[in-house]
């Protein structure tokens, strides 16, 4: 159970990629949106490589009198790193990430920083949601591509609105394309992740079409993703079963050919077969040698690599005392400087 | 701990009981491995009128592994002695234990000589495991399935668990050469609580183990490894050629798969010896050196603090 949390500022990321709408328009309205929130707002606009027209857009606001970062990337990083680019230079607590074009309605955007109260990510799911047979097919294959491979059941990765609490990003490092894939990581570190579900916008209701390529970055940051998360600190038992099943099969095969060699006489050396079986014994012990380079790799940095987070460590100095006196913990020195240090905790 | 709500108290009151009696200056970590019940809450409640006791939290379950790893990391102690949360180990047993490691044992493992579980389905399989982990990783150890362990902190601290290591540790600790003990414990059938492993899933332990045995023997020398596993491709490759060209000068054709095969199988070890190389690179540019392992081993002991850990 995450701890209860109330977002004392609100850092507004809009990472600008390939797709995005009119700035004017998109800045109004996510302001009119905003203006329902309680706290104190930034809103940060990371330009992933050049954007001249919507640059041009930012600028003419910014003449304007409006508050609000801007940060360029010299060429496209990827919406990840333009991603983690905003968060370096947000300073709110909470942090909600906005696509930049219209895809919800900005007066359901509260809700989801409403959402960090009882959870650590909250993510939007557009619902009711207009959509073609053909896209819904697509939709639901690729959720459900991405709950068996990884685990975690989501029903809307293509959304960019997201509410993140920041000792999320401190945990959490995305890159690439991995940013879609945010929520599923961070439930895979122990992280609350909940679904908001929000009013899709009048104009996301047009389908965008998508070209091949896309798809294809779609489905390889979902298999990126998927080594990642299953199989990093474990190379082997991956490499290992694909190798071990080659290498089965060419020792099988090999040994038919030997048995009909021996006992029925029939010539091995210009059978085909024999080419065949010889490669794939060969091509198990490739794969599963370059599974223990992998895991050579985990042992030699085993030092960096920690499995678990550790939310809190609660101690009492002196005995019968109430909740305010927990120290950090005594780290040995050896070990690594990338543990949490113990959150205050609330006991009741 | 994971879920153990009714465990924690009888837990911490049977550890107190008997390593006060030891006479050593101690702490006791509990790790709770993300329960959802309310053993947190109770462990809270015997931590606010004992500063011994330590709790750290997990965000969520990651298993047995990080568990011991965490407890481990965040003791304070000399001596490091781990335990199960379920009461299965006596903690009446840790006085033998310390008195073991103050002996000038490194590692010391527990035996459960005679175990309280189901024979079919926990006792077999595990003592297939056993034999088997002892057979490969040459550490033995009749049951590397027991929690209750005792070490010295410095080497403890200092060997890589990741990953469901849990059941191998004296075989990865053995890869600096530890002086290792191993002694009879009592062991008691769960009194509170449902067991939380059923049978594992033995591809893993296969895979884990060849990991391990590779590890501990070859991590400083991965070329050596390649060559190893090169060499009969090489004998291949040769056997193939010499019986190509018999056939060449006897009938005047090269039968080509089997030129094929001799080919295939020459680029293999090639690949393989690079691969080694490409092994040497990366472990001079890793952090874990073997020299490390040796000094942990061979520095000069002196005890006058005790600690106390248990998942």
């Amino acid at each position: 159970m995450p701890t209860s949390f109330e977002a004392k500022s609100v850092s507004i990321i809009i990472p600008v990629g390939g797709r995005c709408g009119d700035a004017r328009k998109l800045y109004r309205d996510y302001r009119a949106g905003l203006a329902a929130l309680a706290v104190p707002v930034e809103i940060v606009f990371v330009l992933d490589g050049p954007r001249p027209t919507f640059a041009a857009q930012l600028e003419e606001l910014l003449a304007r009198g409006e508050q609000f970062t801007v940060i360029a990337l010299a060429r496209s990083f990827g919406g990840a790193a333009a991603l983690m680019a905003g968060v370096e230079r947000a300073s709110g607590d909470a942090i909600l990430t906005l696509p930049a074009y219209d895809q919800i309605e900005p007066a359901d955007i509260p809700k989801l920083v409403a959402a960090l109260d009882t959870a650590d990510v909250a993510v939007a799911v557009r619902s009711p949601r207009a959509a073609g047979p053909f896209d819904r097919l697509r939709r639901a294959t690729f959720h459900r591509l991405v709950s068996w491979l990884i685990g975690p059941q989501f029903h809307d990765l293509g959304c960019g609105a997201r509410a993140v609490r920041r000792q999320v990003f401190e945990d959490l490092e995305v890159y690439g394309d991995q940013h879609r894939f945010l929520p599923v990581l961070a439930e895979r570190l122990g992280f609350r992740v909940v679904e908001i579900p929000v009013r899709q916008s009048a104009q996301d209701r047009f389908p965008h079409v998508y070209r091949p390529r896309e798809y294809m970055r779609y489905v390889l940051d979902l298999f990126s993703t998927f080594f990642l998360v299953r199989f990093t600190k474990r190379p082997l038992r991956f490499f290992g079963m694909v190798g071990a099943t080659t290498f089965g099969v060419g020792v099988l095969a090999l040994a038919y050919l030997c048995i009909e060699r021996l006992i029925f006489n029939e010539p091995l050396a210009d059978r085909p077969a024999l080419l065949l079986a010889t490669l794939l014994v060969v091509l198990g012990m490739q794969i599963f040698a370059l599974g223990l380079l992998g895991e050579l790799i985990i042992f030699t940095h085993a030092r960096d690599l920690k499995d678990y987070r550790v939310e809190e460590i609660i101690e009492f100095q002196t005995p019968q005392q109430d909740s305010s006196n927990e120290s950090a913990p005594a780290v040995p020195a050896s070990r690594d400087t990338a543990l949490p240090a113990a959150s205050p905790h609330a006991v009741a | 701990m994971y879920n153990e709500q009714e465990n924690v108290t009888p837990l911490y009151r049977a550890i107190v009981g008997a390593v006060t009696r030891l006479g050593h200056p101690f702490e006791l970590i509990l790790v709770d491995d993300g329960s959802t019940d309310m053993t947190v809450a109770t462990a809270i409640e015997l931590a606010r009128r004992d500063p011994r006791l330590r709790i750290v939290k997990f965000r969520r379950n990651y298993g047995q592994t990080a568990a011991m790893a965490a407890g481990i990391e965040h003791a304070r102690g000399e001596i490091v002695v781990t335990m199960d949360g379920d009461l299965q180990n006596d903690p009446e047993d840790i006085g033998a234990f310390v008195a073991k490691i103050e002996e000038g044992y490194d590692l010391v493992v527990g035996w459960r000589y005679n175990r309280q579980d189901k024979l079919v389905s926990r006792k077999i399989p595990s003592r297939i495991a056993n034999w088997l982990i002892a057979k490969v990783t040459g550490v033995p150890i009749r049951d590397n399935g027991c929690s209750l362990k005792a070490f010295r902190a410095e080497l403890i601290k200092n060997i890589p668990l990741y990953s469901e290591m849990h059941r191998f540790i004296p075989a990865m600790a053995s890869i600096a050469g530890p002086k290792l003990a191993e002694i009879k414990v009592r062991h008691h059938a769960r009194r509170f609580g449902k067991s939380k492993y059923g049978l594992s899933r033995i591809y893993k332990v296969l895979l884990d183990l060849t990991v391990i045995k590779t590890i501990a023997t070859f991590a400083s020398r991965p070329l050596q490894w390649f060559v190893l596993l090169a060499t009969p491709l090489l004998l291949g490759a040769a056997a193939a050629f010499v019986q190509g060209a018999i056939s060449m000068t006897r009938n005047g054709v090269l039968p080509l798969p089997l030129a094929g095969s001799g080919v295939l199988m020459l680029a293999s070890a090639l690949i393989f010896l690079l691969s080694g190389a490409l092994g040497e690179l990366i472990y001079h540019r890793g952090d874990l050196r073997d020299r490390e392992f040796a000094r942990l081993t061979q520095s000069e002991r002196r005890m006058d603090g005790v600690a106390e850990s248990a998942e």
